[in-house]
């Protein structure tokens, strides 16, 4: 046998693959697989939210919202909230929570409807709201939330989103992309839940004082209303709708319906 | 936003960034592995346990070539997209091509530095040298090691 000198071949050891192409496939394989689990997760929680009695999920929950995230303060005004709620409650007759009020000490206006039947209002909004009225329409709109079970719809989703992304992304390269991508999905979502909300919160507000005067005091205490929004996108970014599209929503539904838009506003103990 | 957009940029940048640095370097690297293999193509490497019987053989001794190769954080990334669904892991190929070339081409340097006319007896062997588990923080490489025995002919 002779030798015969010669270089190796370039053989079949590297794949002839574009590292760019390659990325794109995978990137685009992987987005759309993992939107195509997502809605479909999103479908099953809309299926799961009609199946879970209320009773069920307040005994999953009651001991999850505890003492912890807020307290009820010996306070004339949150008693007169408290008892405002037990009213307005009384309109939504088909009513399957037993609500709770609590306090969250926090300093910007805000309300909260978490699993398993509690309402947090924030200090900042008990201190600054002007009329009962005014109240009574942010008790609603949050009760309008628990008729929607969009707070275990936004558990859910919120849930699916961050578990997917774990998943995807054990970590490095995107940890960011968590906060990023619950931002965009939630407030698309969220946009809707809160129309359906306002309009379920006036509808309580007409039934308690004949009228809907003062229903939108509220909007001039949520933190994006102070916020100077002037571009669409941070617009559609923020969690609530702006303002004024709610508000102009809130009077259109008064007008097709016929409620009054002005009458007597009952104070709140100071 | 800006935050937002910041977090995310920095990782799309670190990403393209290490490409371009990445493939520039492996281009380079196979421009000399070439130049190398044509420059030393005829000095006899084979895998043979024993010399053919026509070698008239005065001496020899193990010679080794050994070379650690890290992967970029591209090829990571890629291979970490690739971890999911499976398949060819294309972007670690090249870099166990060059790893293995690399390795023989230093063996053959050295037996013929050494005065040495062949290497018999070429064994390859792979080891992982560092996971890159650790959230991605470790350096992932892989250590390849060839070795044989270099044989002097007769004059």
């Amino acid at each position: 046998m002779e030798y015969r000198p010669r270089t190796p071949r370039e053989g079949v050891n590297v794949s002839a693959v574009h590292p760019l192409s390659e990325l794109v496939t995978l990137v685009l394989g992987i987005s759309l697989a993992v939107v195509v689990l997502v809605v479909a997760a999103f479908a099953v929680i809309e299926v799961v939210i009609r199946w879970v009695p209320p009773s069920f999920e307040s005994r999953v929950f009651a001991s999850l919202w505890s003492a912890d995230l807020g307290s009820e303060p010996e306070d004339p005004r949150f008693d007169a909230a408290a008892a405002l709620l037990g009213r307005l409650e009384s309109h939504w007759e088909e009513n399957p929570y037993e609500l709770r009020l609590a306090i969250m000490e926090e300093e910007s206006a805000n309300a909260f409807a978490v699993p398993g039947g509690t309402i947090y209002l924030t200090r900042g909004l008990l201190d600054s709201v002007e009329s009962e009225n005014e109240l009574a329409f942010v008790l609603g709109h949050e009760l309008g939330h628990f008729r929607n079970r969009d707070h275990l719809r936004s558990l859910g989703r919120g849930l699916i989103v961050s578990l997917a992304l774990s998943a995807l992304v054990g970590g490095s390269a995107a940890e960011s992309l968590p906060q990023v991508v619950t931002a965009l999905t939630e407030s698309g979502f969220a946009r809707e839940q809160e129309e359906d909300a306002d309009a379920f919160g006036i509808s309580l507000v007409q039934a308690e004082y004949g009228h809907v005067a003062g229903a939108d005091g509220f909007f001039k205490r949520l933190p994006d209303a102070n916020a100077d929004i002037a571009d669409e996108f941070a617009s559609y970014l923020a969690t609530h709708p702006v303002s004024e599209a709610r508000i102009e929503n809130l009077w259109s539904l008064a007008a097709e319906n016929r409620w009054p838009l002005t009458g007597e506003l009952t104070p709140l103990p100071r | 936003m800006t935050g937002a957009a910041i977090k995310l940029g920095f990782p799309l940048l670190l990403l393209f960034g290490t490409y371009l640095i990445g493939s520039a370097v492996e281009k380079t690297h196979y421009r000399e592995i070439r130049i190398r293999e044509a420059r030393s193509r005829r000095f006899p490497t084979v895998n043979f346990r024993t010399p053919p019987k026509s070698w008239n053989i005065v001496g020899a001794e193990m010679v080794a070539g050994n070379v650690v190769i890290s992967i970029d954080y591209f090829k990571r990334f890629l291979a970490g997209l690739r971890m999911l669904f499976g398949g060819r892991v294309a972007s670690y190929e090249s870099l166990l091509d060059r790893a293995r070339r690399e390795a023989i081409l230093r063996m053959k340097e050295t037996a013929f530095e050494r005065g040495y006319n062949a290497v018999i007896n070429v064994r390859i062997e792979t080891s992982r040298l560092a996971s890159s588990n650790r959230k991605g923080e470790g350096t992932a490489g892989v250590e390849i090691l060839a070795f044989g025995t270099a044989v002097k002919f007769a004059k």
